[in-house]
């Protein structure tokens, strides 16, 4: 009896073994190589949308939960929201087929290359976005995505200092610029890094002076993050992305942020009694100034493509992108919402006018670039570095 | 056979997903997508990966990462057996007419999700929560910001987190205890605390041990806990926090997989000193 | 009576100690509980107190937030099937076990054991990386949730199953096959309702561990139709969160006691009817393995 019980279970793991040899064969017979090519036709014109779901991926509180209801009511459809915390983390989950989305809310300019090339995104067909026309000019024809073929603008911004200004003097901050954050020992544990590899080392490099922060020199990135491993003492640091919160609520005192951060802030997360007036914001000057925006994006394996594009272009709208950005607080890559625009509509306070990206900053914007993967694994290590703790 | 169902399942789901980890830790990556390219073929398999991080373990950053957890471990195991072991003996020995009660309100914890503890201790140390309420009413210093990213915070956390998983099984080993014999103690004229010191503790040693066992290792690959109650700092960061960082965010599954080989290989000797004695166990009773 | 019974006796310090345990242990839920009925967002101190997180805010209140409602039932619809399925096949593999003679019976038990030991993100990475990789026929995220919970909870019902079947012995069954039942009869009619307790226990067991389960979940969801509670509760602390969060964690805590409420009940009453009394521990005490 033994003798055969032994057997069954030899056998079991033989076969596990071979179901594990075997899949591969499969893969490679099987369309693993058409996965990776890019996708170079839309679907076709005029067709009927689906019925839904529509399933979107997004980052936390990045989209007013009135504007997608109003989408609901509007087409009749349900949709829903998968939750992603980074960029990497959408990438990695889709190109895993962990996770079957329809719309990609958020790409960024490091990613899309990617998503495209590895054809997990599908070109849009334009004729379903007249809206279109509502965007920002550099944006119909952005660096990331010539012709903008793949994707539309949604909401840009650009990364400077977000501080509390009832602790810390305006003036100052104008004066030391980045230095503010490693200065600001008075604060220790008050004090943020935003959780992304390349945003905070090019913080590092933009404060020495270094403007290529696409560069894959090992020695700068080792400089970078020894510069920003310094914050782990001095100020006992802190990596999220939760300064849109986190400052007006007074957790963070200063904090490396994204424009949108205070004007998210100003909008939503005061406490009562507090006013907008104790938020303020410090960006390098243009040419200086990273500015980066996310985009959406129609996945491959799309089961409603034609309710995706048709999402796509009510977000282009200029009242529901107004809607959107009202809760948001981030700026939609929208002409119409210029600063003067929503600082005249209330929607931001005039003292945070420079939260808005002026048409020159836009211009001489400085890209954080994708680096092909054995630059991304270079920042990537040194990231994992610095999070273990210097 | 009745076990073949059982044994059949955790063949499939448990063992090849084991091997699947190694596949992916031995085996290359795709250079768009970044996804893994497993090798399931042994004989294709490149150690390149897993030098590197072994070498960082031993060398590099990660030995930081590595002690680091080490310590948290052991002094979150030090403050469940400090608190553990007077409560399970409480209740194992002394507690008399309120043993229900006090055995139900131990075996609540089990009963209520981790994270929602864990929630509770979030909401208690905000700085306006109520730790620094009660601080201030003793007129000790009450603006501390404990989710700051400090070491205390997480063992404070991984002890309120764990210790229920401790009292429980110390509890059923020391109420097993031969009464006679620390009677015996008792009666040959030892003190209460000679007989304590010479009876008792030293035959609820395997009882320890095993509680310890059972609440180190789910430690060990703890993420959550510190990531939870400091929303990100480096200072706190365990093995659990590389391992996931590698998988979820990076383009290279092969080194965070490559850990966990590592992480499962240092606590071998724990698993195995687990299984042993409790297979040793089941047959004594059996028999 | 014992002479030394009197010095012996109470030690009123170890009491104190276990007492303020016990507070320190359970008093934070009771307060993260009072938070949910806060009537504003401070999820930190007592404001005074309204349904709104559980119904009354009309966007983020548990009955109007669409995915907290969604979490709610993957972790119970997830819980409820991973007892049906782990149960069994514990309880077959318990018994099997116990009756394995021979050289491959010390692989099989550490087999069984193996999953107990091993630490959750080994688990929670290697079924990522199966089902991402190999078995890329379960697409679906409760799928794959449900397998990781099965997995991981066979071996709890195994170990309490044994338990009990070492206490009971192989006489009764031995009595019955004597009186001329076949082997599957003497186990369906006389082993398995002596085991019922034991069996109670171990879906109380999964129950709890799969509705509890946060690692496994959170690597093998696939998107936000595939979160369960936990998983809400631990994003729901880097987004903006209010204490619809508490309000959930304190909806899944009522209906969890509410299930070892019940299960307690009948777990006492089928003791009782077998002839057994267990007292006020016994219940708890086949928990507790």
């Amino acid at each position: 009896m033994s003798q055969s019980r032994r057997d069954f279970l030899a056998r079991s793991v033989q076969l596990g073994v071979l179901l594990g040899a075997g899949a591969p064969l499969l893969q490679a017979c099987g369309g693993s190589d058409d996965k990776r090519s890019q996708i170079s036709s839309t679907i076709a014109d005029g067709l009927p949308p689906e019925k839904g779901p529509l399933r979107i991926i997004n980052y936390a509180d990045y989209v007013n939960l009135e504007v997608i209801a109003d989408f609901e009511a509007k087409y009749g459809v349900k949709v829903e929201i998968s939750t992603i915390d980074t960029d990497t983390e959408a990438t990695t989950k889709l190109a895993s087929g962990s996770i079957k989305a329809d719309v990609h809310h958020s790409m960024s300019g490091t990613s899309i290359g990617n998503l495209i090339a590895g054809g997990l995104i599908q070109p849009l067909n334009k004729s379903y976005i007249p809206n279109f026309v509502n965007v920002i000019e550099t944006f119909k024809d952005p660096w990331y995505d010539p012709g903008a073929k793949f994707s539309v603008p949604y909401t840009f911004f650009g990364t400077g200092i977000g501080y509390r200004t009832d602790r810390i003097d305006p003036a100052l901050v104008e004066s030391q610029g980045w230095d503010a954050i490693w200065n600001a020992t008075d604060f220790k544990g008050q004090v943020s890094v935003l959780d992304d590899e390349r945003e905070a080392f090019t913080m590092a490099m933009l404060r020495k002076g270094i403007t290529d922060v696409n560069t894959t020199d090992q020695k700068i990135i080792d400089q970078a993050r020894t510069d920003v491993s310094e914050l782990i003492d001095l100020v006992n640091v802190k990596v999220n992305i939760e300064g849109y919160k986190d400052i007006p609520e007074g957790t963070t005192s200063i904090a490396q942020t994204w424009s949108a951060d205070l004007i998210a802030g100003a909008a939503g997360y005061l406490p009562e009694g507090v006013t907008d007036e104790v938020l303020g914001f410090w960006h390098p000057p243009a040419g200086e100034y990273v500015v980066t925006n996310d985009s959406m994006g129609l996945l491959a394996n799309a089961e409603n493509p034609v309710l995706a594009h048709l999402y796509l272009n009510y977000l282009l709208d200029n009242e529901v992108a107004e809607k959107n950005f009202s809760s948001v607080g981030y700026l939609p890559a929208i002409a119409k919402l210029d600063a003067d625009f929503v600082i005249a509509a209330g929607y931001v306070p005039e003292h945070l006018r420079n939260c808005v990206p002026t048409a020159e900053e836009i211009a001489k914007a400085i890209y954080l670039e994708p680096l092909g993967a054995e630059g991304d694994a270079k920042y990537e290590t040194a990231w994992a570095k610095f999070t273990a703790g210097g | 056979m009745f076990a073949v169902p059982g044994v059949g399942w955790l063949i499939a789901f448990f063992v090849v997903s084991v091997y699947a980890v190694m596949a992916v830790a031995f085996g290359g990556v795709d250079p768009f997508l970044k996804t893994s390219i497993p090798a399931w073929n042994p004989l294709q398999w490149d150690f390149t990966t897993m030098g590197n991080v072994i070498h960082e373990v031993f060398n590099g950053y990660l030995r930081e990462v590595f002690v680091r957890t080490f310590v948290f471990v052991a002094l979150s195991l030090a403050g469940c057996v400090a608190i553990g072991y007077p409560v399970a003996y409480y209740a194992a020995r002394k507690a008399g007419r309120h043993k229900g009660l006090l055995l139900a309100a131990l075996v609540l914890p089990f009963w209520i999700s981790y994270l929602m503890r864990m929630l509770a201790w979030t909401n208690l140390l905000q700085p306006d929560g109520l730790v620094n309420q009660v601080l201030g009413w003793f007129s000790l210093p009450d603006n501390r910001n404990w989710l700051d990213g400090d070491w205390y915070t997480v063992v404070i956390g991984l002890i309120y987190g764990y210790v229920p998983f401790f009292i429980l099984p110390l509890y059923s080993t020391l109420e097993r205890l031969d009464g006679r014999l620390i009677e015996a103690g008792r009666d040959l004229g030892a003190s209460a605390r000679q007989t304590f010191l010479r009876v008792t503790l030293p035959l609820s040693v395997p009882g320890l041990m095993a509680a310890s066992v059972i609440t180190v290792l789910p430690m060990f690959g703890d993420y959550y806990t510190n990531s939870y109650l400091t929303s990100g700092s480096p200072r706190t960061e365990m093995v659990g926090n590389q391992i996931e960082n590698y998988l979820r965010n990076t383009g290279q599954p092969q080194t965070g997989a490559s850990l966990v080989l590592i992480l499962m290989a240092m606590l071998f000797v724990l698993m195995v000193y687990y299984m042993v004695t409790t297979i040793r166990q089941q047959r004594a009773a059996e028999r | 009576m014992n002479p030394f019974r009197r010095r012996h006796g109470k030690a009123p310090v170890l009491a104190m100690v276990t007492w303020v345990y016990v507070l320190w242990s359970l008093l934070p839920v009771l307060i993260a509980v009072r938070i949910s009925l806060n009537n504003g967002r401070s999820r930190s101190s007592f404001q005074p107190m309204s349904f709104r997180w559980y119904w009354g805010d009309s966007t983020a209140s548990l009955l109007h937030d669409d995915s907290m409602r969604v979490a709610l039932f993957n972790t119970l619809e997830l819980a409820g099937l991973c007892m049906l399925i782990a149960t069994p096949i514990g309880v077959a593999m318990a018994i099997g076990l116990q009756r394995w003679r021979g050289r491959t019976s010390n692989a099989a038990n550490g087999l069984m054991l193996v999953p107990i030991v091993t630490p959750e993100i080994v688990f929670g990475v290697a079924l990522f990386l199966v089902f991402t990789q190999l078995y890329t026929g379960f697409p679906d995220g409760l799928t794959r949730q449900l397998l990781g919970h099965v997995t991981f909870t066979i071996s709890f019902v195994v170990v309490i199953v044994r338990g009990r079947l070492a206490a009971i012995g192989t006489q009764y069954e031995e009595a019955a096959r004597d009186l001329g039942a076949s082997r599957l009869q003497a186990i369906r009619l006389v082993l398995l309702p002596l085991l019922s307790p034991a069996i109670f226990a171990s879906v109380m067991v999964v129950f709890a561990t799969s509705v509890d389960d946060f690692v496994i979940s959170s690597f093998l969801s696939t998107g936000a139709s595939t979160e369960t509670v936990p998983i809400k509760i631990y994003s729901g602390a880097r987004a903006g969160s209010t204490p619809a969060l508490n309000a959930l964690a304190t909806v899944m805590l009522l209906l969890t006691l509410a299930a070892v409420a019940i299960a307690t009940v009948v777990l006492k009453s089928i003791q009782r009817r077998g002839g057994e009394d267990p007292g006020p521990t016994g219940g708890l005490a086949g928990l507790s393995g």
